[in-house]
C-alpha cells in the first residue's frame, strides 16, 4: 500500500514535469533546417580540392561565376576536401563511382597512383586546349605516366623546402653569407642559436615531412632513393651522409622538433623562435599577418647541399589538375578545366596564397595584377628565388627528368619507412646499416605489390 | 513472482511485449552494421586494392603476415592494450572524484558541471590541435608555467621522446574522455536515496565509510558498464592518437587502429586493414567474454 | 557556519580542478579574440593586448560556418531523439522481461561495435550510394544511430535495472498498463540516466569526424567537424584564429545550453522521484 501512494505520487509529479520538460528539451533544440535552393535545371559539375581556406574558395567562386557566365548549362560545385583525409575520401568516392568531375591540388603522385589503377582520364585534351606552349617549360613533366600521357596537369608549383634565413640575426652573429654548403648551415645554426632562438626547425617526427625532408638530402648528398629504373638505391653513401647530417642538426632544433609537421616547423620560423626555417612560399604571408617586424631581414635560397659540387635539389610537391574518368559530362569538364588558366581567374587564384601557390603558365609573374599585391611586390626576389627553385624541382614520384614514373611514391610516404628510418638513427641511435636494411626492405615490400 | 504479474490485464502479454520492444534496435543495427560487418570479415580473407576494390582470394595469408615476423601485430597489440588500461583506469579516478564533487552543494554547480562535459564535447582534432600548442616549445603554456615555476630551465620534448610521448597521450586521452564517467556516475548519484547516506551516518561511518558502503555498491553496476564501453572505446580510439603522436617516436605509440587506417588508405591494402580489424575484433571479444563471466561470477 | 566553511571548501577544490580541466577552453577563448600578429608573439600573452571580433565576423557572414552548424545541430538532434526513442524501449525490455535469447541480443548488439570504424566507413558508403542516400544528412543520422545504439542501450540498460520493479507493480495494481506504467514511472525515475545517455549520443553525433569525411562530401550538407576543418586545417597551414573562434562558437553555446538544461533537470527531478 505504501509502494501504491509512492508511485502515485510518482506518477503525478512526474507527469506534469515530464511534459514540461519535453517542452524544454524541444525548445532547446528546435533549429532552423536546411532550406531548399530553387530548382535549377543546369548540370552540376563537381570540384573538388584540400586547398580551400576563405581567401582560395572565395578565389575558385569568382573563376566559377566566369565560367557558369559563359556556359549557363552548367552549374559548378565546389566541394573542400580534407588535407589528411583524402585518401580515404577518394577510396570510398572511387569505389562508389560517386566520384568529382574535376579535382586541384592534389600531390602529383597521388594523381600517378590513381591514374595508374585505370581512375583518371588523361589530360592530354586539356593540355592542348589552354596551349601545351603557354605552360613553363617542362611544368607538366611531373605528370607523364609511363603509357606517355598526362596523369594529370600543373595547377600551380611549390617550392616546398626552402631555406629561410634573417639577415639582422646572420649579421648579429657575423656572418655575411647565406649558406650554400652544410657545414656552413651547420656553423650558421651554431653561432645563431642562442637564448630562446634556436637554429633550425627541421622535422623529426613520425609523419610525411619527416619522410619529404629526408628523400631532399639524400639528393643534396649527391644520391638518390630510386635509380632511373626505379630499383631502391637507398643503401648508397650519400643516404648515409644524409642521416648524418640529420643527425649533426639535432642540437639545434627545438626539443619539440621530435614530433614536428609543416605546421609547427612554419610557425617555430615564423614566430622568431628559430633562426632558420625551412619551408614554401607560406612563410610571407604568415610572417606579414602574424610577425611584421621581422618582414624586411627575410632571405630564402635553396637548401644547401653537401658541398658546392652537388646541385640543388628542391621539393616541389606539383599541385595538380585531374579528371576521375568514372564522372559524366566529361567535354565541359575539360572546357571547365581550360577556363581556369584564363589570366585574370588564375591571378586571382594563385595570390591567394601569395608566393605559395607560384604560377605554372607563362607571363603570369610580369602582368600588372600579380605583381599589384603587397606580399608579391615587397618579396619579389624571394618569390622569384622560389619560382626558379620550383620549375627545377622534383618529388619522389620524380625524383629526376631521367627517372620513371613512381605510381608508388605516395604509398612509400604514408608507410613512413623513412621518418622512421631517421627516428631510428638520430633519436634512438640505432646503427645506419641496420636501419637503412629494414627502410630497404618495408620500401621493396610495397615496390612489389 | 511479482504482485502486478498475477493481475490479469487487457492488450499485449508480456512475452510479446518484450520481444517487441527490442525489435526496433535489433531491426536498425542489423539493416545498417550487419552488411558492413560481414562485408569487413569477408575483405579479410582477399588481398584487396582500396581503390579499384580488386580481390584476390589469399584464404588465411593475410592473417599470416600480420601475425609473422615481419608483421607488426604483437607490439602494437601490447602498446594498444597499455594504452586502453592506462588511460582507462586514469578517467576512472578522475571520473568518480570529478562526479562525487560535482554532485555536492557547490557554488554555480550547473555551470561547473557544463563546463566540465567541455573536454568531451570539443572535436577530437581540435583539442588535439590545441593541446600540441600547450606542449609546444615556444609558445606552450606548460613548458612557459613550468621554466616561469624554475622546475626546468629548457623546453621539455613532451610528444616526441619516450616516455614523455606516452605518458602525454594517456593524460590527454584521460582529459578528453573522463566525462563521459562523469555523465554516467553523476546520473547515477542522483537516485541513490538520502536515506542510506542518514543511516549510515547514524552508525558513525565516516566520508570514506560511506562511499565504500553506501556510493560504490550503488553505482558498482553503472561503472562495470562504463568500464566496458570505454575500454572498447579506447582499444579502438584512432583520431587521438594518430593527431597527437602519430604513432611516433618510432613505434612505441602506434596502437591497432593506427595500422588499420595505413593499411587501408595509406598503403591501399583493404583485405590487410581488414585482417587486422578483426584480430583486434577478436582480442576484444577474449575480454568481453571475460568481462561476462566475471559479471555472471559475480551475480 | 561549519556547513558554510565546508561549502566554500569544496566549492574552492572543485572550481579548481574544472578550471584546470577547462585551460584550454580558455586558452581558445582567449587567442580567438587575438588579432593575428599576437596570436604566435613571444613572449604569450594571456589576454590579448588588443581585443578583436575580427574572426567571428569573417566566419559567421563569409563562410559557410552557419549551415555546417545547422546540419550538425540537425543531425545530432535527430541521432539523440531516434536512439533515445529506439534504446530505452529496448533497455526496459531487456530490464523487465524475460524471454529466450536476451542476454545474446545485447552482446550481440555491442558486438556490432566491436570492428573499428576504419574498416566499415568503406562498405557502409558503398550502402548508402546503393539506398540512394549518399551525400544527404540522413545518411549521417542513420550512421550515427547505428554507432550509438549499442552504447546507449547498454548504459539504459543499467540506468532502469536502479529503478525498483515494486512502484511499476504498483501502478499496475492502480489500474495502469504495462506501458502506461512504463511512462508514468520507470522513465521519470530513470530520467538523469536518460538525459546523461542523450547527451552522450548528441555529443557522439556532434563530433564524429571520419564517417563524416566518407559519407558526407557536399558543403550543403557537411556537419561542422569536417566543415570546419576541411576549410581551416591543411597539412601546410593552420588558419588558428579563425580555428580558435569557430571551435569557441562549436562549443560555447552546448555549454550555455547544458548549464540551463541541468539546474532544471535537476530541480523537476528532485521535486518528483525522491519522495518514494
Amino acid at each position: 500500500m505504501v509502494a501504491g501512494v509512492g508511485g502515485r505520487v510518482a506518477h503525478n509529479g512526474a507527469a506534469s514535469g515530464g511534459f514540461s520538460r519535453r517542452a524544454v528539451l524541444a525548445a532547446g533544440l528546435a533549429l532552423p533546417v536546411a532550406g531548399c535552393g530553387a530548382p535549377d535545371d543546369r548540370i552540376v559539375l563537381r570540384w573538388w580540392s584540400p586547398q580551400a581556406a576563405p581567401a582560395q574558395a572565395r578565389a575558385y567562386r569568382a573563376q566559377i561565376k566566369t565560367f557558369e557566365a559563359a556556359n549557363p548549362r552548367y552549374r559548378v560545385l565546389f566541394e573542400p576536401t580534407s588535407d589528411d583525409g583524402y585518401p580515404a575520401q577518394f577510396a570510398a568516392a572511387f569505389a562508389a563511382g560517386q566520384v568529382p568531375n574535376l579535382v586541384s591540388h592534389l600531390p602529383s603522385f597521388a594523381a600517378q597512383t590513381y591514374y595508374a589503377q585505370g581512375l583518371l582520364a588523361p589530360m592530354d585534351p586539356v593540355i592542348a586546349a589552354i596551349g601545351a606552349d603557354r605552360f613553363l617549360p617542362d611544368a607538366n613533366r611531373p605528370y607523364l605516366a609511363p603509357d606517355g600521357r598526362h596523369a594529370a596537369i600543373g595547377i600551380g608549383s611549390t617550392a616546398v623546402d626552402m631555406l629561410w634565413v634573417r639577415r639582422e640575426l646572420m649579421a648579429e652573429a657575423g656572418i655575411t653569407a647565406i649558406p650554400r654548403t652544410w657545414d656552413q648551415l651547420r656553423a650558421a645554426a651554431r653561432a645563431m642559436q642562442k637564448g630562446a632562438v634556436y637554429g633550425a626547425p627541421l622535422p623529426y617526427g613520425s609523419n610525411s615531412m619527416t619522410s619529404l625532408v629526408f628523400v631532399g638530402f639524400v639528393h643534396r648528398a649527391g644520391g638518390q632513393i630510386f635509380s632511373p629504373d626505379l630499383d631502391l638505391v637507398l643503401d648508397s653513401p650519400a643516404t648515409y651522409a644524409a642521416l648524418d647530417f640529420y643527425r649533426s642538426m639535432r642540437e639545434f632544433c627545438p626539443p619539440g622538433a621530435t614530433s614536428f609537421g609543416w605546421a609547427d616547423s612554419l610557425n617555430a620560423f615564423v614566430s622568431g623562435a628559430t633562426a632558420t626555417g625551412i619551408y614554401g612560399g607560406r612563410v610571407l604571408i604568415n610572417i606579414a599577418r602574424q610577425n611584421p617586424r621581422i618582414a624586411q631581414h627575410l632571405a630564402c635560397v635553396p637548401y644547401p647541399t653537401i658541398d658546392a659540387q652537388v646541385p640543388h635539389w628542391t621539393f616541389n610537391d606539383f599541385p595538380s589538375l585531374f579528371m576521375p574518368k568514372q564522372a559524366p559530362h566529361q567535354e565541359a569538364t575539360r572546357a571547365l578545366a581550360a577556363s581556369l588558366y584564363d589570366p585574370e581567374g588564375y591571378v586571382r587564384q594563385l595570390l591567394a596564397a601569395p608566393g605559395h601557390v607560384l604560377p605554372v603558365i607563362k607571363g603570369i609573374t610580369d602582368r600588372e595584377d600579380y605583381r599589384g599585391n603587397t606580399i608579391t611586390t615587397t618579396f619579389a626576389p624571394e618569390i622569384a628565388a622560389m619560382t626558379a627553385a620550383a620549375s627545377a624541382g622534383h618529388n619522389l614520384g620524380y625524383e629526376s627528368p631521367a627517372h620513371r614514373p613512381n605510381v608508388k611514391a605516395g604509398e612509400i610516404i604514408a608507410s613512413n619507412a623513412l621518418a622512421e628510418l631517421v627516428q631510428r638513427v638520430v633519436l634512438a641511435g640505432e646503427n645506419p646499416r641496420a636501419a637503412v636494411a629494414r627502410a630497404s626492405r618495408a620500401i621493396e615490400a610495397i615496390m612489389r605489390r | 513472482m511479482s504482485a502486478a504479474a498475477a493481475i490479469p490485464r487487457a492488450g499485449i502479454s508480456d512475452r510479446l511485449l518484450g520481444p517487441l520492444l527490442i525489435a526496433p534496435v535489433v531491426v536498425v543495427l542489423g539493416a545498417v552494421i550487419a552488411y558492413p560487418l560481414f562485408a569487413a570479415l569477408a575483405l579479410s580473407l582477399f588481398a584487396v586494392d582500396t581503390l579499384t576494390l580488386d580481390a584476390q582470394w589469399v584464404g588465411l595469408g593475410n592473417f599470416g603476415e600480420l601475425l609473422g615476423s615481419d608483421g607488426r601485430f604483437w607490439t602494437a597489440l601490447v602498446v594498444t592494450l597499455v594504452w586502453t588500461a592506462a588511460t582507462l583506469a586514469l578517467q576512472l579516478v578522475l571520473g568518480i572524484a570529478m562526479a562525487l564533487l560535482l554532485n555536492r552543494d557547490i557554488w554555480m554547480r550547473s555551470l561547473a558541471r557544463s563546463l566540465v562535459l567541455f573536454p568531451y564535447f570539443i572535436s577530437t582534432v581540435v583539442a588535439v590541435l590545441v593541446w600540441r600548442w600547450l606542449f609546444n616549445d615556444f609558445f606552450g603554456l606548460i613548458n612557459l608555467a613550468l621554466i616561469g615555476g624554475g622546475v626546468i630551465d629548457a623546453p621539455v620534448d613532451w610528444l616526441g621522446s619516450m616516455p614523455n610521448a606516452f605518458v602525454s597521450l594517456v593524460v590527454v586521452g584521460a582529459w578528453k574522455f573522463f566525462p563521459f564517467v562523469v555523465i554516467a556516475v553523476l546520473a547515477r548519484l542522483q537516485s541513490i536515496p538520502e536515506s542510506l547516506y542518514e543511516a549510515a551516518r547514524l552508525d558513525g561511518a565516516g566520508v570514506w565509510a560511506r562511499f565504500r558502503d553506501v556510493t560504490l555498491p550503488q553505482i558498482g553496476e553503472v561503472l562495470g558498464i562504463v568500464v566496458l564501453l570505454r575500454a572498447i572505446w579506447d582499444f579502438k580510439e584512432f583520431d587521438l592518437i594518430f593527431l597527437l603522436t602519430g604513432g611516433g617516436p618510432i613505434d612505441a605509440t602506434r596502437t591497432l587502429p593506427l595500422i588499420v587506417y595505413q593499411e587501408a588508405f595509406g598503403l591501399n591494402r583493404m583485405g590487410m586493414a581488414a585482417a587486422y580489424a578483426v584480430s583486434m575484433m577478436i582480442v576484444m571479444l577474449g575480454f568481453f567474454a571475460a568481462y561476462r563471466a566475471a559479471v555472471r561470477g559475480r551475480a | 557556519m561549519s556547513a558554510g566553511v565546508r561549502k566554500l571548501g569544496w566549492s574552492l577544490l572543485a572550481w579548481a580542478l574544472v578550471l584546470l580541466v577547462a585551460t584550454p577552453l580558455l586558452w581558445m577563448l582567449s587567442t580567438s579574440f587575438k588579432p593575428e600578429n599576437e596570436v604566435f608573439a613571444v613572449p604569450v600573452t594571456l589576454l590579448p593586448e588588443e581585443w578583436t571580433v575580427e574572426y567571428y565576423v569573417l566566419l559567421l557572414t563569409e563562410t559557410s560556418f552557419p549551415r555546417y552548424f545547422a546540419n550538425s545541430a540537425i543531425v545530432a538532434t535527430l541521432t539523440t531523439l531516434v536512439v533515445i526513442a529506439l534504446g530505452t524501449l529496448g533497455a526496459y525490455s531487456l530490464v523487465r522481461f524475460r524471454y529466450r535469447g536476451r542476454e545474446a541480443i545485447a552482446s550481440a548488439v555491442l558486438l556490432s561495435y566491436l570492428l573499428p570504424s576504419v574498416v566499415l566507413i568503406v562498405p557502409l558508403y558503398l550502402m548508402m550510394v546503393k539506398l540512394g542516400l549518399a551525400n544527404s544528412l540522413a545518411s549521417l543520422v542513420i550512421a550515427y544511430t547505428s554507432f550509438a545504439l549499442p552504447y546507449a542501450l547498454w548504459l539504459l540498460r543499467s540506468f532502469m535495472a536502479a529503478v525498483p520493479e515494486d512502484l511499476e507493480s504498483a501502478a499496475m495494481i492502480d489500474g495502469a498498463t504495462r506501458m502506461g506504467a512504463f511512462l508514468d514511472v520507470t522513465l521519470p525515475q530513470a530520467l538523469p540516466g536518460i538525459i546523461s545517455t542523450a547527451l552522450f549520443t548528441f555529443i557522439l553525433a556532434w563530433n564524429e569526424y571520419l564517417l563524416a569525411l566518407v559519407l558526407v562530401n557536399a558543403d550543403e550538407v557537411r556537419p561542422l567537424t569536417t566543415g570546419v576543418m576541411t576549410m581551416l586545417v591543411s597539412g601546410f597551414n593552420i588558419e588558428w584564429s579563425l580555428l580558435m573562434a569557430a571551435s569557441v562558437m562549436m562549443s560555447v553555446p552546448l555549454i550555455v545550453i547544458l548549464a540551463f538544461l541541468q539546474s532544471y533537470l535537476v530541480r523537476g527531478f528532485g521535486a518528483g522521484a525522491m519522495k518514494g
